[in-house]
């Protein structure tokens, strides 16, 4: 058995493409055939289940039965890897509550792997968050994530800002993820299925469906790319040590 | 695996090189066979394919999305029609950047369609250098060097090497002095009954055309035979 990996995606701001990102690890994680559970903190109703639901359960991270829920089965579950999409401006209150529980301390000996995928918004107000969010994170995987899938404005930081927060927390690593086509990625919404099964031109019960194929070429760029900076950071080999990362390509 | 159709793209990333001629001549070509022609008409400006077989071409546009669905989609259809394009210079490396990213040519050949591109070829270093960058961008694109001999001979031969057995050069021989004029005029079609039928065309110029449009042709059909047999050599190598 593996030691259990849980990973966070979250961001104190709405709307900077959380979702995404946990809809990207999903399939990174699926390709390379890691067991994998999400768990869709938007409750009552999750986006994240909407588009993985035989893997997702929507939970109120706030609400103790719901953090037992997620928590006490770490040790019990078949899924390597655990993926919280963490509802917009909870993130730091939920890291509070892991270290209530003794969550980070148990990472801090080893017992669990956990990264944190800290959505960055375009505006400077983000940076702060990164602050509040160091104190907790100690010895963590932390991932800086610049989403851009949706980018109408640049990312107006000054680069010194953003270096002196960036320093605040040791071992962050930055990832970019590409802008995507506004038509490619509006017709993977309204498909409901995960990026794999859109490129795969699948709908939701595994039948044949009508995808554009530039659209689908476009998805599988760009989840490729976004795949290939998962590669970069050394995602896999975070979750399973010591095994040789398979080659693999998008659908 | 054996292609049931084919995509022919004219290309070249330098304008008036012929590439609209050849593009009405294939087209003409495929239908002479008896076979179901789509053409695209990639291009901007005068005297495009558009114009000349109107009943064949439909214009394509790669500058947004919708226009590449419309498009890269179409050519991909399984609807039985041989496709053709004609692709302007200014829209040549539009087209590669997006075929290459979407991977065109992959999908095509997983649908049983044979993707070929004629290159027009020149002693020009943007065309050189094209032609090479295309092995890597499109590799899986049967790559045919045309030359057209309207333009000169081939001095500039050597600088077109050639990726795997398929392709020696593809001539477009030179049309008699004089008889540009009876085919420069759109609308106009190379099929026989409409040669026949136009009478503004004498006799002896009826004549040189039909000579020339049947050298034309045997180009095209030992061009088919030979990516044919690429095929079926790939098919036995992979067995």
């Amino acid at each position: 058995m593996t030691k259990p990996t849980v990973i966070l995606v979250g961001a104190d701001k709405g709307g900077v493409g959380k979702t995404t990102i946990a809809r990207t690890l999903i399939d990174y994680f699926n390709a390379q055939q890691t067991p994998i559970r999400a768990f869709d903190t938007e409750s009552p109703r999750g986006t994240l289940k909407r588009f993985h639901p035989d893997v997702t359960e929507v939970v109120d991270v706030t609400a103790v039965p719901d953090q037992m829920k997620i928590f006490d089965t770490l040790g019990t579950t078949q899924a390597a890897v655990t993926v919280i999409d963490i509802r917009a401006g909870l993130l730091s209150p939920t890291l509070q509550a892991l270290s209530d529980i003794g969550f980070l301390d148990a990472a801090k000996k080893d017992q669990i792997t956990f990264a944190v995928f800290h959505i960055l918004g375009p505006s400077i107000a983000s940076l702060q968050e990164i602050a509040e969010t160091a104190k907790f994170v100690g010895d963590a995987s932390y991932f800086l994530v610049k989403n851009h899938i949706n980018d109408t404005s640049f990312f107006e930081w000054d680069p010194a800002t953003y270096d002196s927060y960036f320093k605040q927390i040791q071992n962050a690593e930055e990832i970019t993820v590409p802008k995507l086509n506004e038509m490619a990625c509006e017709q993977v919404e309204i498909s409901s299925v995960p990026y794999v099964t859109f490129v795969a031109n699948k709908d939701a019960k595994g039948d044949p469906a009508n995808n554009s194929f530039v659209l689908r070429g476009y998805v599988r760029h760009w989840l490729g790319n976004v795949w290939a900076e998962y590669d970069r950071v050394k995602l896999a080999e975070l979750v399973t040590p010591k095994v040789e990362s398979a080659v693999r390509q998008v659908g | 695996m054996s292609f049931r159709h084919s995509v022919t793209i004219v290309a070249s990333p330098r304008p008036r090189v012929g590439k609209t001629l050849v593009a009405r001549l294939l087209t003409d070509f495929h239908a002479h066979e008896g076979r179901k022609v789509v053409a695209f008409d990639v291009n901007s400006g005068e005297g495009t394919l558009a114009q000349f077989l109107p009943e064949y071409t439909k214009v394509a546009d790669l500058s947004d999305i919708g226009g590449q669905m419309a498009f890269f989609d179409r050519l991909v259809a399984d609807d039985g029609a041989t496709k053709i394009v004609d692709l302007g210079a200014e829209t040549f490396e539009q087209f590669v950047t997006v075929a290459s990213r979407i991977g065109f040519a992959e999908e095509a050949r997983k649908r049983g369609i044979a993707p070929a591109m004629l290159f027009a070829i020149g002693p020009d270093r943007t065309s050189v250098e094209a032609y090479r960058g295309l092995h890597s961008r499109l590799p899986h694109v049967a790559l045919l060097p045309l030359l057209n001999e309207m333009l000169g001979h081939a001095q500039h031969r050597d600088k077109y090497p050639i990726r795997g057995a398929e392709a020696p050069l593809v001539h477009i021989p030179a049309l008699a002095l004089g008889l540009r004029r009876y085919i420069d005029k759109p609308p106009f079609s190379f099929s026989q009954t409409r040669l026949a039928a136009a009478t503004d065309i004498p006799l002896d110029v009826h004549l040189e055309l039909q000579r020339w449009l049947r050298k034309i042709y045997l180009e095209f059909r030992e061009m088919e035979l030979r990516l044919m047999l690429a095929d079926l050599q790939a098919s036995i190598r992979l067995r």
